[in-house]
């Protein structure tokens, strides 16, 4: 037992049975008369539109046409979600200059879906064909047949320490370089978004998104409505995973609205979802350690190339937030970042689940594999000797790394995971059987970052003793609304339900930056718990005022002398008679934004000859301060799991040399099943993280961070390769293991 | 042309021509909107219903293809408002995160179980292999496959 009374528990989300019985409804399932928008996208990687013919579609009863010549050529950029973060604006609503496969030329509206797609067929573009960019290595080179900015590229360094001194002064000198691919993000719900224009000239934007106030702002940045006449409204999502954290169909949705004074409802099919909106950031980088005698880092320098995809979206932001892990995993006292964001003619990238996280520690961890296996050094006494300790300051002056308990989970899970009997590779007929492990390291919000980080809710106590909590919170599938229950609950003593709490509407929501930077706990769960305090230091304060006697709160109710009032009875009796409600306001800025940790153990089984990979067993171990719902933590586990073996064995967006995606849908874009799944063990780390609710912190994006490199440093250990290019598929491997053929005489 | 079926029980006449999808038959002519569309080409299984207690993506099968047949969406599992064994067992063993996938995964679960009381968990991976979830990694679902036909073989042999 851990003293609460609902934290740490297993209760069942409350919205789950809606959701068996298929009562809950997602955007695209709300009635609406709404005119339907098709979008038609470019089908060549770079191309100019010569010119666009309508007058078929338009033949087609009740069709609007809306293209790139009707809409502003006001730039933008989908990744901003906070006015003047003046990241750089490169995208247009529309566009005759199509930057890759998917980009948005025009918006054909008709009264419904059906003839808003015939419509779309019957409209003629004749597109002039432009060289396509695609390799990283060359796209500075072509960036201006991309953008007329004048922009080649997008550096960022982050440096601290004598990186020079530390490489003249290393024992040992071991370098690699790392490649991951672009993933796409396969919330099962598609992109959707319906705008309606309302009474008093608002206009109303239903989303399935992650940041109500980015949508309100990026679209204020386009329209002519101040900030107080766009009212989003988030809808129920069917999982988001990042993809819905940039702005990508609400300006143009909204934008067409305000035009045609019409409801206007854009929904995407998966090949939209896919080629036309955001994917992780694939990205290229090489690492050089340096290090003593003993194993131990004196400094690392990176050389890392991100594609940005065709516009440059919040990539620059990702690539940023990569370099700045490196020194709160291990101990690096020498550190030299050196990065650039480079744009190509593929779908954009953005924020997806882990923001760079997965992909610089995939450059770390099979770095360090490869450290390793170089110097003989045993993996885990390598790490141990160079990671971080609790309390130990980030060198860049960031936040403080708080309870970091990364060596607790290293220490807890190798044990556990026996990694002393599998770190030895074996063989059974075509069969190879190895072991390998990752460590991770991810934020809680953006307190001491370049951002700002606040959090604004009410709780009122109604005069029944229930309560509602009233904040900005997106509940995505993850459990933020259900965590938020309990946390209301445990520190009011109010069964979860009789709670209810409010999502998204920035009408009536207290300002919030959003599900992003894995802050939902860490600081919106904080700002939670403080309601709930504070809600009843306020009720037992009037309390005492009324009844002029001592109050003390119990379970079930306030103790005043030596009756036990319900706190109902209380809440009404203050309300009559002292003119007061039980209604509290807290505006939370965290004070930290400590490491959350972990370490993921994989065992897998390699055939040699179809070179497939079957993951078979697997340990993940979490530093996670405090579980608030330890179902709702295994939860996030358990499917970022999934989401890691994706990225590592099968998972890719690739593109060939003219600019055409390997994957439109699920029939190409390979997705890991229910057979293809490994059980999963979990052990959680709770030594509580001051500052978060109760002692919790972040979990649903570390959680996939550290599962790709574990996978690829369990293939190498088993066919003792140095595959370093994401993912590794069978023919990766059969390529891997096939003999070199022999030199002609 | 109308497509005369059976839709959870009860007769039902639709509007639809050769084109049209069953997916879209059930959404738009009869309202019944826990059928999902993940992918529109039989690959995510979300928009699963079961066909004479078969499974099958909605999103590639004509909806004349129902004429006549008895078709079960996840709306017509429960009874007078109590939900099938099934559809507890989700809820109860966290096997729901965002939810878009459960009517069509719920579904499966139950041509499983009406074919085979007593899975192992292979079998029920393999089961649901046309079922993409992304958010709870199968695991939770696996066990709540496991859990209901426990259940309902209890059920099935306890004394009257």
């Amino acid at each position: 037992m851990n003293g609460f009374k609902y934290i740490g528990g297993r209760l069942p989300r409350e919205d789950a049975r809606d959701k068996a019985r298929g009562r809950f409804l997602y955007l695209a399932d709300l009635p609406s008369d709404a005119l339907h928008g098709a979008l038609l996208t470019s089908p060549l990687a770079h191309a100019s539109v010569v010119s666009i013919d309508v007058r078929e579609a338009l033949e087609l009863r009740g069709v609007r046409v809306l293209t790139f010549e009707d809409a502003p050529d006001t730039l933008y950029n989908s990744g901003e979600w906070f006015p003047g973060q003046n990241d750089h604006p490169d995208e247009t609503l529309l566009t005759g200059h199509a930057r890759h496969v998917g980009d948005r030329i025009a918006l054909i509206l008709a009264p419904d879906k059906k003839t808003a797609r015939e419509a779309r067929d019957l409209v003629r573009v004749e597109y002039s064909a432009l060289p396509p960019s695609v390799e990283l290595h060359t796209a500075e080179d072509l960036s201006q047949t991309l953008h007329c900015d004048g922009v080649r590229s997008f550096p960022g360094k982050i440096e601290y320490g004598c990186v020079d001194a530390a490489f003249s002064a290393a024992a040992h000198v071991e370098s690699s370089t790392i490649s991951t691919q672009k993933v796409h993000h396969a919330a099962l719900e598609t992109h959707a978004v319906l705008a309606v224009p309302s009474d008093n000239g608002v206009l109303e934007v239903y989303t399935p998104c992650q940041i109500l106030f980015g949508v309100q702002h990026v679209i204020a940045s386009i329209l002519p409505l101040p900030l107080s006449k766009i009212r989003v409204i988030r809808t129920n999502v069917g999982g988001a995973f990042g993809g819905k954290q940039e702005v990508v169909f609400e300006p143009l949705c909204a934008w067409a609205a305000h035009k045609l004074g019409r409801a206007v409802f854009i929904d995407t099919a998966r090949e939209e979802t896919i080629i036309s909106t955001r994917t992780r950031a694939a990205m290229t980088g090489t690492v050089e350690t340096a290090l003593d005698d003993d194993g131990r880092i004196l400094g690392r320098r990176f050389d890392v190339t991100m594609d940005a995809g065709a516009y440059l979206t919040g990539s620059r932001k990702v690539m940023m937030a990569m370099g700045k892990k490196i020194p709160r995993l291990y101990r690096i006292p020498a550190l030299r970042y050196d990065a650039k964001a480079v744009r190509t003619s593929t779908t954009p990238a953005g924020a997806c689940r882990g923001y760079g996280s997965p992909q610089i520690h995939a450059v770390t961890e099979i770095h360090t594999d490869m450290i390793c296996r170089a110097l003989d050094f045993d993996p885990v006494e390598f790490r141990l000797k160079n990671l971080v300790h609790p309390f130990d300051r980030d060198p860049t002056g960031a936040a403080n790394l708080g309870n970091a308990r990364i060596i607790d989970c290293l220490e807890r899970g190798a044990a556990a995971f026996k990694w002393a009997e599998r770190r030895t590779p074996s063989s059974s007929g075509r069969l190879r059987r190895g072991a390998g492990f990752a460590c991770c390291t991810h934020g809680n919000g953006y307190y001491k970052t370049i951002y700002h980080d606040v959090s604004g809710m009410s709780l009122r106590i109604m005069e029944d003793g229930s309560a509602v909590l009233r904040g900005a919170v997106h509940e995505l599938g993850h459990a933020a609304v259900p965590a938020m229950t309990l946390i209301i609950a445990e520190t009011t003593g109010i069964s979860p339900d009789r709670i209810t709490v409010t999502e998204g509407d920035s009408l009536y929501d207290k300002y919030d930056i959003g599900c992003q930077a894995s802050r939902g706990i860490y600081v919106v769960g904080e700002c939670a718990r403080l309601c709930g305090e504070r809600a009843m230091e306020k009720l037992c304060r009037e309390a005492e005022a009324l009844w002029d006697r001592p109050v003390r709160r119990s379970e079930s109710g306030l103790i005043i002398g030596d009756e036990t009032i319900p706190i109902g009875e209380a809440v009404r009796q203050i309300e009559m008679k002292r003119g007061t409600s039980i209604d509290v306001t807290v505006e939370h800025r965290p004070e930290n934004n400590p490491g959350s940790y972990g370490v993921h153990f994989a065992q897998v089984a390699v055939d040699t000859l179809s070179g497939i990979v079957r993951v078979e067993k697997y340990l993940a171990v979490h530093d996670v301060g405090r579980a608030i719902g330890r179902n709702f933590v295994e939860g996030q586990i358990y499917g970022a799991v999934q989401m890691g073996i994706g990225m590592a064995l099968c998972e890719d967006l690739s593109f060939d040399a003219r600019g055409n995606p390997s994957a439109r849908n699920f029939d190409k874009y390979h997705l890991v099943n229910a057979p293809d799944m490994p059980e999963v063990e979990i052990i959680l780390i709770e030594e509580g993280e001051e500052g978060g609710p109760f002692g919790a912190k972040s979990i649903g994006e570390i959680s996939t961070v550290p599962v790709a490199p574990a996978i690829v440093n369990a293939i190498n250990r088993a066919l003792d390769t140095e595959l370093t290019h994401l993912p590794i598929t069978p023919a990766v491997i059969v390529n891997a293991l096939r003999k070199p053929a022999p030199t002609p005489i | 042309m109308d497509v005369h079926f059976t839709l959870n029980g009860e007769n039902m006449s639709a509007a639809a021509d050769s084109s049209t999808r069953l997916i879209d038959m059930l959404r738009e002519g009869c309202g019944i909107k826990s059928v999902r569309e993940g992918c529109g080409v039989g690959e995510c299984g979300a928009c699963t219903v079961l066909m004479n207690g078969d499974p099958i993506c909605s999103c590639v099968t004509p909806a004349v293809q129902a004429r006549g047949c008895d078709v079960t969406t996840v709306e017509g599992l429960e009874t007078d408002g109590e939900l099938d064994a099934i559809q507890e067992s989700f809820v109860t063993n966290d096997a729901i995160q965002c939810g878009f996938c459960t009517p069509g995964m719920i579904l499966t679960a139950k041509a499983l179980l009406a074919r085979n009381p007593s899975p192992s968990r292979e079998e029920i991976r393999r089961s649901i292999a046309g079922n993409i979830c992304r958010c709870t990694g199968y695991i939770p679902i696996i066990n709540a496959i496991e859990a209901a036909a426990a259940r309902t073989r209890e059920e099935n042999t306890a004394p009257l």
